[in-house]
């Protein structure tokens, strides 16, 4: 069974995510509030895939990105942002920072799924 | 699968309200001292960047497409591609207060396009202004009303790229996707429509296999298009890297241009995000869960008493003593888990304070009055669950205070004050309880007004009038239907602020203490229990039955002897002279139709209970043990009975009833009225 982390600042999202996470068969998923509070559960356990927010206190998505391949359980993992904005810039510095992908925000249920399950299979 | 919209609008609007409260919070301070410090610019943002973002994703769709301009605004601020101006605090909270609007008729489906343009109309304009760099005086603003139009323009083109256009990127090609892979490619890609995508540095290959894996492995799906080992991703990528190289040829043929916004391009500045030592290892718990533990803990309380009991029945008093001993052990564990749930349930006053200043803020510039708020014990922390109940009698208080107790500038300053009134929040723990003062120094209250206006609307009468002292003529300020407001005004004066203000507290088992000095200022303070959930009890006897009585309501008790009982009106009620003062007697016996025991009152006992600052003192037949009891709610299926409270399980695994003394007085005043005029015939 995959374990996955969402880290958002907005427990609505959290939820959100968590649910169709979970409808779609992944029922181990951890959340976390911020950067800092993913970074800490991410060195605590060994996640499949993470799913992050971009802007969130304390630590962005981006840093949080940055740091997590440093980490030698996380370089080759799979990342991806969940973005409200589309554009190339906000692309590029996804994959600068070393995200393997992007979700945009809000998000259809089945299409997080589908790039879930993409990810994963690979 | 599909949400469920209006859950996760509920859990929106709950979370809505914490991030108008922080953003609110950091304008008024920015209006107040003129600046914004980047830390609070970063908060500005983010604050506003999830309400866009969660808006949107719970579908309130113009709310979030008015939101986007303020982000937008806030955005470019924290970016330094505008310089902030201190007026630019007093039109975001404006803006602020706009998106709350809308919020509220979203959410209950009463806002269309023509009612979103005629709220937010003159906001944009000004907000745009500051967006493009001008300053929204009235000069400018003709002027940018025509840049105004291409800027709503190139909204909307943002707009339906970032939400709302989910059915569209379903039905369409590759070009509407959802999410993706990165690619080098992607970037210098106009790709702008994909709502996901997948990087990977092995772009050449996985451009050209991605057509035959997506077809191999997700036939149906053409939303997206790479996948590939992500092994040969390399943190060390920049941006400069990415230059733009071939085109992904699935994109390509169908891609629309989309022009990069002003918008957009400000990313490029990203502020590197400070990272802050923060209390990260929190998780949010439905209180009702927390209920659930401390009920759960309750009946361990309850079982442990049970069995306490039950070693009575063991006759080798060795064995006995044995397992007592063990079981005060036990009795110690669960203490120490009930107060760790405690602990759980408190929160500090901030959550409550927050709420303040903006309200003060809105009132005393609608009243032209200049107040400065003070709040101390920011860190004391309260039982979650007082929280609601607590909020409202609290704001109903600071808007009695600007309205009625403050005084305008002008008046102040012939009073020889400082133009500036003050209003003190303060909440300390003391002696198991909770006090909180609220406190202003404007012209107090007019404790002859009150009490004749009380006199009138026959609150009180002429007897009592007489022998009231000048606080406690002010306190009938929480009285139904007492307002000194000559002119109701919207903010307060209507009469009815004051009493709820007295039944929240009430109900929270809190009392109310009133202190007022003509033209010297008002002091209010509220003392609360620390918890509703658990009370120190003590057992008595009426007749067969056995109650429970709050500990914290005993005054005193005592055996009456035949001197200090007196009889008057018809004979039929008592009253009990205790050291100049005459306190009415309640008969429990007769309010709950207990038979009673003994007639004379000087045969049973008497406790003297109080509540608030009155006091009565009820009958009963003895006094048993005290103890600690866990309050359980009666439930609604249950008639409710003047003077019971709630209820308990005791360790026999009996029901206790808890008397309530609030109502027990209620009832005491009902029977007899007139009784009370002889409270002070000292």
């Amino acid at each position: 069974m995959a374990k996955l982390l969402i880290v958002d600042d907005s427990t609505m999202l959290r939820d959100m995510l968590n649910y169709a996470l979970t409808e779609g068969g992944y029922t181990d998923v951890v959340e976390a509030i911020d950067g800092v509070d993913g970074l800490a559960k991410a060195k605590l356990a060994s996640f499949d895939l993470i799913i992050t927010d971009v802007n969130m206190p304390n630590m962005d998505g981006l840093t949080l990105i940055s740091e997590l391949r440093k980490v030698p359980a996380y370089v080759k993992k799979p990342i991806l942002v969940l973005t409200t904005e589309r554009s190339d810039e906000m692309k590029a510095k996804g994959k600068a920072a070393g995200a393997t992908g992007w979700i945009v925000k809000p998000f259809v249920p089945d299409q997080l799924l589908k790039a879930v399950n993409i990810v994963l299979s690979r | 699968m599909a949400f469920d919209i209006s859950k996760y609008r509920e859990m929106f609007v709950e979370e809505a309200e914490e991030l108008f409260e922080s953003a609110d919070n950091v304008l008024l301070e920015a209006e107040n001292n003129g600046s914004l410090t980047e830390e609070e610019m970063g908060q500005l943002f983010r604050d506003v960047h999830t309400l866009k973002g969660s808006g949107a994703s719970v579908e309130l769709t113009l709310f979030a497409k008015f939101t986007h301009s303020v982000e937008n605004l806030m955005d470019k601020l924290r970016n330094h591609k505008i310089e902030y101006l201190p007026e630019m605090a007093g039109s975001l909270i404006d803006a602020l207060d706009i998106m709350k609007e809308l919020l509220e008729l979203e959410v209950d489906n009463e806002l269309n396009e023509e009612v979103f343009q005629e709220k937010t109309k003159e906001q944009l304009i000004i907000i745009n202004a500051y967006s493009d760099g001008k300053a929204a005086s009235p000069e400018v603003k003709e002027e940018v009303v025509v840049i105004e139009q291409k800027v709503e323009q190139k909204e909307e083109l943002d707009e339906s790229e970032n939400f709302g256009f989910f059915d569209e990127a379903l039905d369409e090609t590759q070009n509407n996707k959802p999410y993706g892979i990165f690619a080098d490619d992607d970037v210098s890609n106009d790709t702008s429509n994909d709502a996901f995508g997948f990087f990977d540095d092995d772009l050449e290959e996985v451009s050209k296999t991605a057509e035959t894996a997506k077809l191999k492995v997700h036939e149906e799906e053409d939303n997206f298009g790479f996948f590939d080992d992500v092994a040969e991703l390399t943190p060390e990528s920049n941006i400069e890297e990415q230059t733009p190289s071939t085109q992904v040829a699935v994109q390509k043929s169908t891609s629309p241009a989309v022009p990069a916004t002003s918008s957009k391009k400000v990313d490029d500045k990203k502020d590197k995000t400070v990272k802050k030592a923060a209390s990260t290892n929190n998780i949010r718990v439905n209180l009702d869960k927390i209920d659930l533990l401390m009920n759960n803990v309750g009946d361990l309380v309850i079982t442990n008493a049970m069995l306490t009991q039950f070693t009575s029945t063991i006759d080798d008093t060795k064995t006995r003593n044995s397992v007592l001993e063990r079981l005060e052990l036990l009795e110690r564990h669960i203490r120490d888990m009930q107060d760790s749930i405690m602990s759980i349930r408190m929160v500090p006053m901030e959550s409550i304070y927050s709420k303040f200043p903006k309200v003060i803020r809105d009132i005393s510039k609608k009243l032209s009055k200049k107040v400065d708020f003070k709040h101390f014990g920011d860190n004391v922390e309260i039982d979650k669950a007082m929280i609601e109940g607590l909020t409202d009698p609290l704001m109903h208080i600071i808007r009695n205070s600007l309205d009625h107790g403050l005084e305008i500038p002008e008046e102040r300053i012939n009073t020889g004050k400082s133009e500036v009134g003050t209003i003190t929040l303060s909440a300390e723990q003391a002696n198991g309880q909770m006090i909180i003062t609220i406190e202003d120094d404007g012209k107090g209250i007019d404790h002859e007004k009150v009490a004749a206006k009380a006199l009138t609307n026959g609150l009180i009468d002429e007897n009592q009038y007489n022998t009231m002292t000048n606080n406690e003529k002010a306190m009938l300020v929480f009285g139904a239907g007492v307002s000194t407001a000559d002119q109701v005004t919207d903010i307060s004066g209507r009469g009815v602020g004051m009493d709820v203000v007295k039944t929240n507290i009430h109900k929270l088992g809190g009392a109310l203490k009133l202190d007022t000095n003509m033209g010297e200022g008002t002091t209010i303070t509220i003392i609360l229990p620390l918890t509703l959930a658990i009370l120190d009890g003590l057992d008595i006897a009426v007749g067969s039955q056995k109650y429970i009585l709050p500990l914290s309501s005993i005054v005193e008790s005592l055996q009456p002897t035949s001197e200090m009982i007196k009889k008057i009106g018809d004979g039929t009620q008592d009253l009990l002279m205790l050291r100049e003062e005459f306190i009415p007697v309640v008969r429990l016996h007769d309010l709950f139709g207990v038979e009673s025991t003994f007639e004379k009152l000087e045969d049973g006992m008497l406790i003297v209970v109080k509540s608030g600052a009155t006091k009565v003192a009820i009958s009963i037949d003895e006094f048993l043990d005290q103890h600690q009891v866990v309050v359980k709610p009666l439930d609604k299926n249950f008639r409710s009975v003047e003077g019971i409270g709630a209820a308990t399980v005791r360790g026999d695994g009996s029901i206790g009833l808890i008397l309530d003394i609030l109502g027990i007085i209620n009832a005491q005043l009902k029977s007899d009225k007139g009784i009370t005029d002889s409270k002070r015939a000292s």
